[in-house]
């Protein structure tokens, strides 16, 4: 019993994940617009409360300030560099724990004992927030990418794992039964049913991995690093540079957006029956 | 394995005269609940389905019909008795169509991936699998969308498609549980007779679970009426309307036709009243 009440909790999809509709033309055209003239205000509305001395520059840095910082750092090379370091690590944690997170739930379908034996294990260590373990994967990993990777893959693994058992419960027992009463085997019925029917859970679960992956990756680079998105905003903020702080976020942001984009393209691709 | 089935499977083909597809001697079926107490579902069904006919099963909501059809597709073991197909025990797949409950398309599957999904199941290679089954789509017309997902399509076409599929595996019997259920009444209409004539071209056995009296008596050459759970045969019903009459809706129209709906609802009236007191 209590297997089935830890895994009946079904991962949400955040607000980000949320399929994208069809819109008119012109509508989509609109809201693009608003977004823009929205974003344009905030911009506007920031600068002029700096320039006036209604807000401190040097403790929110300015507009103009980013701007300048960041054509700066792209000028050097190091935004580049370091996005390239941040966004290399993630992807590679995030991918190597998601596919084989999502693989080892999906084979636990074959095992009811030995999931049944690993289910508190999983429990704790999906309970543990990842970046507490930061410290001990850089004694082991140095300081450099390694430890970065590690750390991401830990973070996304058990997710995934826990979102594609969750999704194997989830099956139609009916689809199982067909497929038994046409004779199949069952490596076919893992094939051929298991694995379509998980993936929407699967999807989902690297959804929610972007975050947790950037989470361990710039956790990771705050406690010790030599490179990185994450790397260069703890030092600026040690040294109240805010617009280097700004630069960081803000291309971090636009790193997180970037892989919710591609998750939803892979989405469209692997799941082609749910979209119409 | 008891000597009387031993026995039954020498002897095939029974003192009867029609040969029997498929015999049920006196299969029971309990499940068991969280305390592990026996709950009965199948008292004792015993029933010789013949070669070539097609009967129906009615019964009262929550009977076993739809476990007794798991019990002949061999996806449960009987808790006792045994099920004779042919004189062997049935291997499965082999010999059973069985079309479930509601229409079970998979749903990441195009229309001709699930038509074809019987054979791939048995290896038969990809090519040759598709072929067949898009010929199978045009043969009822439903070549227009063969590369749909299934949710495109209306609930009868699915239907169709989920009996194409169960047809192309050239099973020699078939069980449909309640493939009408979901749909209106016009389209059941429609459905009952171009599946009758299907089967019909196919001269297969067939064994149709409905909760629908009228469709029973005008589709079947037999009709057995269960009782409630734990359930067994109650009564067996000579129909043979549509066969002798060559429609559906010829049945329906026959004199016949009224009085054995007004027998058949007498069997299942008193059982709700049993149920009631
Ligand atoms: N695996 C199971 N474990 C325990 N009880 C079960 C199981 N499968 C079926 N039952 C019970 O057995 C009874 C008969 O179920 P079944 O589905 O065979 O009925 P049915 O006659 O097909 O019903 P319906 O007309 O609603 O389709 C029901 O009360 C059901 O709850
Ligand atoms: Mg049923």
């Amino acid at each position: 019993m209590s297997t089935a009440s830890l895994y009946t909790r079904r991962i949400e999809v955040s607000a980000g994940g949320t399929k994208p509709r069809k819109h008119q033309d012109h509508s989509l055209w609109k809201e693009n617009l608003w977004r823009l003239a929205i974003v344009a205000a905030l911009i506007v509305a920031w600068q002029f409360a700096v320039n006036f001395g209604w807000v401190n520059a040097f403790l929110m840095g300015s507009p103009a300030g980013i701007a300048i910082e960041a054509w700066r750092q792209l000028q050097s090379g190091q935004l580049l560099s370091d996005t390239w370091t941040t966004l290399y690590a993630t992807i590679v944690g995030f991918l190597l724990g998601s596919i084989g997170g999502s693989a080892a739930g999906l084979l636990l379908w074959y095992s009811r004992h030995v999931a049944r034996i690993i289910d508190p294990f999983v429990v704790a260590l999906n309970g543990l927030p990842k970046i507490s373990l930061a410290p001990m994967i850089i004694i082991w990993f140095g300081s450099g990418m390694l430890s970065k990777v590690a750390l991401a893959f830990i973070a996304t693994f058990i997710v995934a794992l826990l979102s594609a058992y969750q999704g194997t419960h989830q099956i139609d027992a009916n689809l199982v039964n067909l497929m038994r009463s046409l004779g199949a085997t069952k490596r076919q019925i893992f094939l051929k049913v298991v694995v379509p029917a998980t993936l929407p859970w699967i999807i989902s679960a690297f959804r929610l991995n972007i975050g947790f992956a950037l989470i361990a990756e710039i956790g990771g680079e705050f406690i010790a690093s030599d490179k990185g998105l994450g790397r260069s905003i703890f030092v600026a903020g040690n040294l109240f540079n805010l617009n280097a702080v700004w630069v960081g976020v803000l291309t971090l942001m636009l790193v997180a957006i970037a892989l919710y984009l591609v998750v939803s393209r892979i989405e469209r691709y692997l799941l082609p029956w749910e979209s119409r | 394995m008891t000597l009387s089935t031993q026995l039954r499977e020498i002897a095939a083909i029974p003192s009867g005269g029609a040969n029997v597809a498929i015999a049920l001697d006196h299969v029971e079926k309990h499940f068991e609940d969280q305390q592990g107490n026996p709950i009965p579902v199948i008292r004792d069904i015993t029933l010789d389905i013949r070669e070539h006919e097609f009967i129906s099963i009615v019964g009262p909501s929550g009977c076993g019909k739809s476990t007794m059809f798991n019990i002949i597709a061999n996806l449960l073991e009987p808790s006792a008795g045994s099920i004779t197909l042919r004189g062997s025990h049935p291997i499965r797949g082999a010999h059973i169509g069985y079309m479930l409950q509601r229409d079970l398309l998979f749903p990441w599957r195009t229309i001709l991936e699930n038509v074809a999904l019987g054979l791939e199941v048995v290896g038969v290679p990809r090519t040759r699998r598709l072929a067949m089954s898009r010929e199978y789509l045009e043969r009822y017309n439903l070549a227009d969308f063969a590369d749909a997902y299934p949710h495109t399509l209306s609930g009868g076409m699915r239907q169709r498609v989920a009996l194409i599929r169960t047809l192309i595996t050239d099973p020699d019997v078939i069980l449909l549980d309640e493939p009408f259920s979901a749909l209106d009444y016009q389209t059941r209409l429609v459905l009952e007779e171009e599946i009758l004539s299907i089967l019909k071209s196919f001269d297969k056995t067939v064994v149709l679970i409905t909760h629908d009296i009228g469709e029973a008596i005008a589709m079947s050459d037999r009709v057995a009426v269960m009782t409630q759970r734990p359930t067994s045969v109650k009564r067996l019903y000579e129909v043979g309307l549509s066969r002798r009459l060559g429609s559906c809706l010829k049945a329906r129209s026959d004199p016949r036709y009224q009085t054995l709906f007004d027998q058949i609802w007498a069997d299942l009236d008193i059982q709700m009243g049993g149920q009631a007191s």
